[in-house]
């Protein structure tokens, strides 16, 4: 059971890679502040909050990989009670990748979910 | 299992130790940022559980520091540094003369010309500092003063390592230096002061004003050289000037065969200073990363 109980955790891990831009990029798509990673963890736990599908640390360096890629853009802001927060904002590309990835998105469910049907 | 936060930083670190200290800096911050909030917000919600268990359940929903560590890892491989997929032809000559195709080499010689900038200013900004910080300590608000200009250093290296990424391609933080938070500025001033980290970066900026005029005479100097040798035959031919001239008269032209030397010259010249600065510009990156990041 133990093997079964790896495979999954790598499987699941390989599907959030994919997945965790798609996410991240819609939910900074629906607002129009800019968002610190704390609000953006809190929002996808509040959303979703009966399937805990990844871990709120492996959204920071999706965050990070969105930015450098000019998907995302970010600024430094100062906090009073603790450290700088970074807050983070989608770009003009990132809207455009977001359309295209959820066109892609749809499609691939539609194949496996086909494929699983047999 | 973490009784603190600074426990599960220092467990990150830990565990992320054979990583690129720049991209543990990242992690770190990211993480504080994070843990500070769920805290609090834990705090404001349930006063009455203990700092341990509020973090065993945000540390849950977090993931263990291994967790973490892998994630970056595996973001960081996957996305490189801008320049480092540079060309990389094979032969000798291929390689020599490929440096013109070598972005490294296009960025090493625009940061060394914005070294001199930066230099000059680092090295003013350091000795005013200085300067202001000591004479100021007899007054009482003489601290706030010298604390704000280390903390002004540590904003200026973070800025510096990302110009030397940008530019350079040595990957550096692009966060700000863990420190711990939520102390008085005294004690921070105190910190901020044992930190070997702050006089390293004081250093940088004074050896960086010296880096940075030699950077700029060396360019300007081979640039006008190689453009004079390949100049020669125009000079000569198109404007009947003497290749070298003295003030009383005295003129000097080289024989007309000598051209095709004097302009393969010049080119070699300068190719050649492209292929030393691409090589300058990495060992000032890791320089930099050494002294900045405290690789």
């Amino acid at each position: 059971m133990v093997e079964i109980g790896t495979h999954t955790k790598k499987f699941q891990k390989e599907l959030n890679a994919g997945t965790s831009s798609l996410v991240l990029l819609s939910v900074m798509s629906r607002s129009d502040e800019p968002m610190y990673g704390y609000q953006i963890a809190k929002m996808l736990e509040e959303s979703a909050p009966d399937i805990p599908m990844m871990k709120q640390g492996t959204l920071y360096p999706v965050l990070r990989s969105l930015e450098e890629n000019g998907l995302l853009e970010s600024t430094v802001e100062p906090s009073v009670s603790g450290p700088p927060r970074r807050y983070y904002k989608i770009t003009k590309d990132g809207r455009a990748a977001l359309d295209e990835w959820m066109e892609l998105w749809k499609q691939t469910k539609k194949f496996v979910d086909s494929i699983l049907k047999g | 299992m973490f009784k603190s936060i600074e426990d599960f930083l220092d467990a990150l670190k830990n565990e992320m130790k054979d990583a690129d200290p720049a991209l543990v800096q990242d992690a770190l911050a990211d993480a504080r940022e994070h843990l500070t909030m769920a805290l609090k917000a834990s705090k404001e919600k349930q006063p009455e559980i203990s700092e341990a268990d509020a973090l065993q359940t945000i540390i849950e929903g977090y993931g263990s520091p291994e967790e973490t560590a892998s994630a970056y890892k595996e973001v960081e491989r996957r996305t490189s540094p801008v320049l480092s997929q540079a060309l990389k032809p094979q032969s000798i000559l291929g390689r020599f003369f490929g440096v013109y195709l070598d972005p490294r080499a296009w960025g090493a010689l625009l940061y060394m010309l914005i070294a001199f900038v930066t230099g000059v200013f680092y090295f003013s900004w350091a000795v005013t500092g200085v300067s202001v910080s000591l004479s100021f300590l007899i007054f009482i608000f003489g601290f706030p003063v010298a604390l704000l200009f280390l903390i002004s250093i540590r904003g200026l290296a973070l800025l510096e390592g990302r110009l030397v990424e940008a530019l350079l391609g040595i990957r550096m933080p692009r966060r700000p230096l863990f420190t711990h938070q939520g102390m008085k500025w005294l004690d921070r001033l105190k910190t901020l002061l044992q930190d070997r980290q702050t006089w390293l970066m004081l250093l940088y900026m004074v050896v960086q004003f010296v880096l940075g005029i030699v950077y700029f005479v060396l360019i300007v100097t081979v640039l006008s050289f190689s453009l004079a040798f390949i100049a020669i035959p125009v000079l000569q031919e198109v404007f009947h000037q003497g290749a070298i001239m003295w003030g009383s008269g005295i003129r000097y032209a080289f024989p007309t065969w000598t051209y095709p030397l004097w302009v393969i010259g010049g080119f070699l010249l300068w190719t050649s200073f492209m292929n030393i600065a691409r090589g300058v510009g990495q060992l000032h990156g890791k320089f930099a990363k050494w002294i900045l990041v405290g690789e």
